[in-house]
């Protein structure tokens, strides 16, 4: 038993590591992981993933909410969405065949590895749209010299759709669909980078959790192995947060791509295997 | 619909007081109540692995290869069912309170933000929070029915 323990414990730590460094999180990495190196069949794998992934979110979020980055106006609205993908995703995940969700995962790990290689700072709105406005969902962040700086929010029936394909993707496949809403908000919302980055981890544990939720009222959580992997996947991810900072990340950037292009290659071949 | 460019001095004096308040309990109640069921939750997940390596290691390893087999795909047991097994000391049921005390941790969040909407007399806010907060529990129902 300690072996198995001690081996699951050890993949969690790993994914939650890298996923931590990546910025990607850990179920983008503990899934392939379980399903390809521990043998776990998919299905069992999302449900493990969706309680780590809220395990880390949580343990991250207390850092992100104190730094004053999160647009908690913005997460809220968004959240709408996502519960509701996250949710109907976790649900039809017990009705789908395996081969699908390998599929889908594929597809999710190819737009991971892009969002790395393209993500960039947007130009910042000084005005938010009609709506966004009404809704006050504009915040303000510190600039170089320690000033306030307004920015303004556009788009949120267009983003609120996308956040609701995360959701879906997040509840189908245990993964928080982290690059998904940092998109979103990015490159519809025109929200700036970090900001999107600290409200998209604050939205994080929400999805994941209403996926989690359905799996328990289902009982597919495997604990026997989602316990080892929610502890493993924390830890790795506190220790990735500390070493962070001082990581080259935009060398490592590469790295991380390479990664997800094999994984997105094995799911896929998997899932062809399984048609 | 469109916000008036400029803002009254009261409502400036407001709309600080109101940031203040959002900043307290963001910076303050959040990570603390966060934290804490994080802690128990992972104090709980300890304890029945913990067992569960005392008590019945064979029996994890059967369970991990009928897992991996696909036998095992869904096992559910009734909340009172989960206690009373958690507390006469079932290694598995310890280890599911533990995990679904883990997934109280984005439910108090949204309570949390909830009642601070309810503060601010935000009735959109408490809106899209409520709809947040009924979407989680729908989660469970749907998944107690499917």
């Amino acid at each position: 038993m300690l072996s198995i323990l001690g081996w699951l414990f050890a993949l969690a730590v790993g994914a939650g590591f890298v996923g931590s460094l990546s910025g990607l999180g850990g179920g983008v990495f503990i899934v392939p992981g379980l399903v390809l190196l521990a043998h776990v069949p998919m299905y069992a794998a999302v449900g493990a993933s969706l309680i780590s992934v809220v395990a880390t979110s949580a343990g991250a979020s207390v850092a992100f909410v104190r730094d004053g980055w999160t647009n908690l106006r913005v997460a809220m609205v968004l959240e709408c969405a996502t519960v509701t993908g996250a949710v109907s995703g976790a649900y039809l995940a017990g009705y789908l065949p395996p081969w699908v969700l390998e599929l889908l995962f594929a597809v999710m790990m190819l737009q991971s590895a892009y969002f790395s290689l393209t993500k960039q700072d947007t130009e910042l709105l000084s005005e938010s749209d009609k709506l966004c406005s009404w809704l006050r969902l504009g915040g303000e962040i510190p600039d170089a010299g320690g000033q306030s700086l307004h920015y303004g929010v556009a788009n949120i029936p267009g983003g609120a759709a996308l956040m609701v394909l995360a959701g879906i993707m997040s509840g189908l496949l245990g993964i928080g669909s982290g690059a998904l809403k940092v998109m979103a908000m990015d490159y519809l919302m025109r929200l700036p980078l970090k900001v999107s980055s600290a409200t998209s981890n604050f939205m994080i544990g929400v999805t994941a959790g209403a996926g989690a939720l359905v799996f328990l009222a289902r009982g597919a959580v495997p604990g026997a192995i989602a316990a080892p992997v929610a502890l493993g996947v924390t830890g790795g991810a506190l220790v990735g947060s500390r070493i962070l900072p001082y990581a080259n990340v935009r060398a490592l950037r590469m790295m991380f791509v390479v990664i997800l292009v094999l994984i997105a290659v094995e799911m896929g071949w998997r899932a062809m295997s399984g048609l | 619909m469109v916000e008036p460019q400029e803002k009254t001095l009261e409502e400036l004096h407001q709309s600080e007081a109101v940031l203040e308040e959002e900043d307290r309990i963001l910076r303050v109640w959040t990570p603390v109540l966060l934290r804490s069921i994080l802690i128990v939750s992972a104090i709980v997940l300890v304890i029945g692995l913990f067992k569960m390596a005392a008590q019945s290691p064979n029996a994890y390893v059967g369970r991990f290869r009928r897992i991996q087999s696909g036998e095992v795909t869904q096992q559910y047991e009734s909340f009172q069912v989960l206690i009373s097994r958690s507390l006469s000391g079932h290694p598995h049921s310890i280890v599911i309170l533990g995990l679904m005390l883990l997934t109280l941790v984005p439910l108090a969040r949204v309570a949390f933000c909830f009642f601070l909407f309810i503060r601010e007399r935000d009735g959109i806010f408490v809106l899209f929070t409520a709809y947040v907060l009924t979407g989680l529990v729908a989660g469970v129902i749907l998944g107690r029915i499917g």
